[in-house]
Parts: C-alpha cells; sequence; structure tokens
C-alpha cells in the first residue's frame, strides 16, 4: 500500500516536471511598440549535465538589445543586417544584434538561473500573435535546443506538444 | 515450314501477353498504384530497385489531355513533378527508364483524385515489340549459324561447307544487330515506329549496355566474314577464333544474365554458353551439306566433330544450369513466372535437341560408316535439329520481355517507403524490413523542390500511440552515402506507428515532418 502511494507520488511529480523543465521567458506578455525586458529562466541542465553556454537568437521585429552581464560568464553578440528598417528614436536602424550567448560559466543542474536582455518590440510585430526567441543550450553534456516553433494557426510551442519548444511571449496591441 | 510459322506465331502472342518491363522493377510508388487520394498531389515518386536514368515520363490526365510534366532521378527514385490544377478522376503516369544493365523498362501507374473514373490503360506496342523479338532472333541466327559455321569450317570441316547459308546468317545478323540498337531507342523513348529514323533514339540507345553488346556481336560477324576468305590455314584458325570470343563476350557483356551476381559466374556460365552453342548450331550447316553432297570428308568431319560435341554440350549445360540457378531462385518460379515458363518451354525442347543429337551419334553416324549411301536419315534429323534450335532461339530472345525471378523476388522483399512531402521539405523514409523486429531506417532527405537538403543532425521519433508506445527518439547518422542513417530500430508490435524526423538546419532552425505507417 505504502509502496503504491510513493508510486503514485513519483508518477505525479514525473508528470508534473515537464511544465516547469523548459527555458521559458519571465515576462509572459508585452505590447509591440514598447521596450521587453527578456528574462531567460534556466530550470535545468542537458539531461542532468551542468549549462555552459546559452545562446539566443533574436527574432526579427526585435531591435535595440542589450543583454546584460553576467558575473562569470563571458557575454557575446553577434550583429548582422534586419531583413527590413525599423525607426528607434527618430533613427533608421538596419543592422544590430541577432544572437547573444553567455559562455564560460558553469549552471549546475541542481541550480536555477537567469539570463537578462533588455530589448524593443517595434510595432512591425503583430498583436495577439506569439513571438519565439529560439535558445540553444549547451551543457558539459550534450545540446538542448528550444527552438520549436509551431506553424502558423497551432496553438504554442508547448500546446503544440513539442518537448523542446521555444520561449515566447504574447504579443499586445501598442498601448 | 508451316511449323515453324506456327511456332513463331505463337511466340509473338506469348510475348505480347507478357508484361512489357523488363529489368529494372518498380517496388514502389507515391501515391501507390490504383490509389484514390483526396487532394492532387505534388508529385509521384516512382522507386526502383536499382538506379535508373528516366527517358521519358508522360501524364494523362483524367480529361485525357496529356500533360507536361518534370522528372528528376533521385538514386532508386524517380520524382515526377505534377502540374497545377489537375481534374478530378483518375490520372495516368506513363514512365519509361533505362536500367543498370541496359534494358528499358516501361509501365504505367493510376491514381486518382478524388473518385475513380474511366480506365485509360495504355496498351503496349505489339508491332514494336515483335520487331525486336525478330531483330534479336536474327541476332542469334548471325552469331551461331554465321560466326558458328565460319568457326566449324576453319577447326573441324576443314574446308567451306555451306557457304550459301552461313553467309546469309551473318547478313541476317548484322541487320538484326543494328536494327535491334535502332528498335531499343524507339522503346526507349516511347516513340512511334517512325521514330526510327531520328537521330535521337539511336543516340539513347548507344547509352545503354546493349550498345557493348552489338558492337562485339556486329565484330564478331565481320571478322567471321573476312576470315571466310582467309589467304592461308593458319589465318583462319586464329581469325575465327577471335570470332568465337567475341560471340562469348558479346553475350557476357550485358543483359539479365550479366548483371546477376555473382557476377564472376553468370558472365563466365555466359561465356562459355554463347560459344558452345555457337560450335554446336555452326555446326548444323557444314554438316547437313556434306551429307547432301555425300563427300568423301563426311565421315572423318562427323568424327571429329561427335569427339569434340560431348564435352561441349556438357558446358553448355552446366553453364546453363548455373544461369537458371541464379536467375530463378527457386522451382515455384518455372511455373509462376514468364520467365520461368519461357525456361520450361525452352528445357523441353533442349531435352529434344539432345535426344536428336544421341540419335545422330549412336545410330546414324555408324550407319554412315557401315554403309556410306545412307544419309537421307542424318540428313533429316539435322534439319530437325536446326529447327528445334532455332526454336529455342526464339523463345531465349522473349526474355527481352520478362524479369527475371531473381529481380522480382528483390521486388517482394522490398524495405517499406514512406514519402513525406510539406513545402518545406520532402523526406523519403526507408524502413528495413518494415516487419516487426529490428528495423533499418534511411532517411532520405530533400528539400521541397528535390533538391538536396543539408541537414546538421537529424533524429527519428518514433511512437505508437494506440498501443501506448510513447515517442522513442534515436539520432541518425550520417552515412557515406550522404543519407541519414538509423539501424536496428526495435519495432515491437505491429500497428500503425508514428513517426516523426527533426532535421536541422541551422542551430536555431530545423525542420520537422510527421507521418504514419503500418507495421505487421
Amino acid at each position: 500500500m505504502r509502496s503504491q502511494t510513493l508510486l503514485v507520488a513519483m508518477v505525479a511529480l514525473l508528470a508534473a516536471q515537464p511544465a516547469i523543465a523548459h527555458i521559458t521567458l519571465e515576462g509572459k506578455q508585452a505590447a509591440v511598440g514598447s521596450y521587453y525586458k527578456a528574462v531567460f529562466a534556466v530550470p535545468h541542465g542537458c539531461a542532468g549535465s551542468a549549462t555552459i553556454k546559452i545562446r539566443v537568437q533574436i527574432p526579427e521585429g526585435v531591435i535595440g538589445v542589450k543583454p546584460m552581464p553576467k558575473a562569470g560568464w563571458t557575454l557575446d553578440t553577434v550583429t548582422g543586417k534586419y531583413a527590413a528598417q525599423y525607426d528607434y528614436h527618430g533613427a533608421k536602424l538596419s543592422e544590430g544584434v541577432k544572437e547573444v550567448a553567455w559562455s564560460g560559466g558553469k549552471l549546475t543542474d541542481q541550480n536555477y538561473d537567469e539570463f537578462v536582455m533588455q530589448t524593443f518590440l517595434t510595432d512591425t510585430l503583430k498583436p495577439n500573435t506569439t513571438l519565439y526567441f529560439p535558445v540553444v543550450q549547451e551543457c558539459e553534456q550534450g545540446v538542448s535546443r528550444w527552438i520549436d516553433i509551431p506553424a502558423d494557426g497551432q496553438g504554442g510551442g508547448h500546446d503544440h506538444g513539442s518537448k523542446t519548444p521555444a520561449p515566447g511571449v504574447k504579443l499586445l496591441p501598442k498601448s | 515450314m508451316r511449323l515453324v510459322a506456327n511456332l513463331a506465331a505463337l511466340l509473338v502472342v506469348l510475348c505480347l501477353a507478357t508484361s512489357a518491363h523488363a529489368h529494372a522493377v518498380l517496388i514502389g510508388a507515391e501515391p501507390a498504384d490504383g490509389s484514390v487520394v483526396a487532394e492532387a498531389p505534388r508529385t509521384v515518386v516512382l522507386r526502383f530497385n536499382e538506379a535508373v536514368a528516366p527517358t521519358a515520363v508522360s501524364l494523362l490526365d483524367a480529361a485525357g489531355k496529356p500533360r507536361d510534366v518534370a522528372i528528376r532521378a533521385v538514386d532508386q527514385s524517380v520524382v515526377v513533378t505534377l502540374p497545377a490544377g489537375l481534374p478530378q478522376g483518375t490520372q495516368v503516369v506513363s514512365y519509361r527508364v533505362v536500367s543498370q544493365d541496359g534494358h528499358p523498362v516501361a509501365g504505367s501507374l493510376l491514381f486518382s483524385i478524388g473518385v475513380v473514373t474511366g480506365s485509360a490503360a495504355p496498351s503496349a506496342d505489339g508491332v514494336l515489340h515483335t520487331l525486336i523479338w525478330l531483330a534479336r532472333l536474327g541476332l542469334y541466327l548471325g552469331l551461331f549459324v554465321g560466326v558458328g559455321g565460319v568457326f566449324f569450317a576453319a577447326w573441324i570441316g576443314q574446308g567451306p561447307a555451306g557457304e550459301r547459308l552461313i553467309m546469309w546468317s551473318l547478313k541476317i545478323g548484322l541487320v538484326g544487330a543494328i536494327a535491334s540498337l535502332g528498335l531499343q531507342g524507339v522503346d526507349l523513348l516511347n516513340l512511334p515506329l517512325s521514330g526510327i529514323v531520328t537521330w535521337a533514339a539511336w543516340a539513347s540507345a548507344t547509352g545503354t549496355s546493349l550498345f557493348a553488346t552489338l558492337l562485339l556481336a556486329i565484330a564478331a560477324m565481320l571478322i567471321a566474314a573476312i576470315a571466310w576468305r582467309s589467304p592461308s590455314f593458319g589465318a583462319a584458325l586464329t581469325r575465327t577464333a577471335i570470332a568465337m570470343i567475341c560471340v562469348g563476350l558479346s553475350f557476357a557483356v550485358s543483359g539479365h544474365a550479366a548483371t546477376a551476381s555473382p557476377q564472376w559466374l553468370t558472365r563466365t556460365a555466359l561465356f562459355i554458353h554463347g560459344i558452345g552453342v555457337a560450335f554446336w548450331m555452326g555446326a548444323l550447316a557444314p554438316l547437313a551439306v556434306l551429307a547432301w553432297q555425300r563427300k568423301e570428308s563426311l565421315l572423318r568431319v562427323l568424327r571429329h566433330f561427335s569427339t569434340l560435341a560431348v564435352p561441349v554440350v556438357a558446358l553448355i549445360a552446366l553453364s546453363g544450369l548455373a544461369l537458371a540457378v541464379v536467375q530463378l531462385e527457386s522451382f515455384h518460379a518455372l511455373i509462376d513466372t514468364g520467365y520461368g515458363n519461357i525456361l520450361v518451354a525452352k528445357l523441353v525442347l533442349v531435352v529434344l535437341l539432345l535426344g536428336l543429337a544421341a540419335l545422330n551419334r549412336l545410330v546414324f553416324t555408324p550407319a554412315i560408316a557401315r554403309e556410306f549411301h545412307r544419309t537421307r536419315p542424318l540428313q533429316r534429323s539435322i534439319a530437325l535439329e536446326f529447327v528445334l534450335m532455332i526454336a529455342i532461339l526464339g523463345l531465349v530472345a522473349l526474355w527481352r520481355f520478362t524479369p527475371p525471378p531473381r529481380v522480382l523476388a528483390m521486388s517482394a522483399d522490398v524495405p517499406l517507403a514512406v514519402h513525406i512531402h510539406t513545402d518545406a521539405a520532402m523526406f523519403q523514409v526507408l524502413i528495413a524490413p518494415g516487419k516487426v523486429g529490428p528495423n533499418d531506417f534511411v532517411l532520405q532527405l530533400m528539400n521541397g523542390d528535390a533538391s538536396p537538403f543539408a541537414a546538421k543532425e537529424a533524429t527519428l521519433t518514433l511512437s505508437l500511440p494506440e498501443r501506448g508506445i510513447e515517442p522513442m527518439e534515436r539520432a541518425a547518422a550520417r552515412g557515406a552515402d550522404g543519407y541519414w542513417h538509423v539501424r536496428k530500430v526495435p519495432l515491437p508490435v505491429p500497428g500503425r506507428w508514428h513517426m516523426q524526423i527533426d532535421a536541422l538546419v541551422t542551430d536555431f532552425k530545423k525542420v520537422t515532418l510527421e507521418d504514419d505507417f503500418e507495421v505487421r
């Protein structure tokens, strides 16, 4: 009887785990045409192995990216041309940060950490859709790619049944 | 003569009744033959048991209108891109490809969009097939009666006999060889018969392995014709020997059997079989003429031939047996397949032939030795032997139209093929053996337009939801062939399995395609 209870508890635990096991964005929604502080929550490593690098791809329409430095981690950015030109405080921006990477640190599987950047969501983004930031989590052993973006017309990455959905933020109309 | 004509007519009928495909075999198609699909597919994928080169693919839509299609060969598959706006109903895709051994393979595939309409089955071109068969028969005549006859005159008869028949055979053989090439081209490109005058027909035929066979055959016959007028006895011996070797090589370089493995065995057997038959058949015309003229050399020549004939016939039988074993694979195939039926008919005639040969050797030849004027029975027997041999050659020429059971068996034991096609990509998945137990997966990744898809990684995920089998994930390894392989994946229970393939394009982007497949 007791072992059965234990089993049920374990199953419940296992079943509950996937919900918190993803890399997610802390702020679940944001208005277009405004700043957004993107906080990437990293709850665990890759199948038990410690995280040593986090790479985030900046989606098109997101500009003014300023990553927050982290003690013990090296910060790198990759810049490139945007697909379009964006207005940013009166200036025209046609290139900027496309990828941000924190590396050189070590985040064990037992610990939790957050990786932060400030961004500006241009009003070219469509309200009432989800904006995805694909993330590659590199570990001492193995890689987890949080890059699954559902096809148009389907629900969010997690609802879609993907094991590795890209973190997303729901876009609200310009306030 | 009437007997021959009847036999020929029978053979023609037989040849028309057997289906038109020869060597490479279509082992699968997407959409499958006879299937009904809800929406018009963008492509039709034809899968063969070996790599093929497409020569012509046509589409007859449900309205009976021919439509243009784009074709592209991807290894063992031919991808046919269909035009947009196909009407509802049954569409016919006719294809024509060349297999590695040089045989053209033709066939049709019917699939229906929405509903099944009409039944526009294309008819095989009977006249063309009859001509191909006749050309092949003529070629055999030139090689066996012609070249064999010249060889006999030089080596056994040691004097010319039966010149008219031998020379005519060589001429017929040369015409047959050249006609075979042109007709092969016409068949290959699916042209009307008048297409034999086009350059394209000849050019496409020279690209097949049949070309090498025909070149060697033509060389053999020309050398034989020259050898007939050799200035010296020694020159005749050398030239006829070279011509005979060309005959053997001609058989060894192409055809059903030459491409069967083990090739060292099949090619050697074909070489021996060809030369042996040429030796035997070549002897008949000169012997008949010597007997008719009652030349005093007859008895010496007969004895000389008889002594050699025993080991030669043994070699023919042995090499023939080896080839039959390789090609047939089982006794059932003798009855179940067109190829096997022809072999049975051939063996019956061969037994009759051997009976006649034994009669000649054991009864008629000693009779002539006792009373020299009694040559009539021998003449009749030789004439009958000749007719039988022609009939056998007619049967053998029919093999041009039937795939051997070895090839058919390959098509029965084919891997399960799943074709997944979206805008983004086209994945072709082969699952071998496609049955319960360990299976090897081959993932052929292509872009939507069938160009190669460059993936950094590929993963295969399998599940069987109806039996509660949750996704099992396996990383695929890129093989030397450029495809992604996952070996020894257990599929423990039958059912409708779900498969998901993730192909990583860049670090941040992957393409995922899913489909179901049935495991029995």
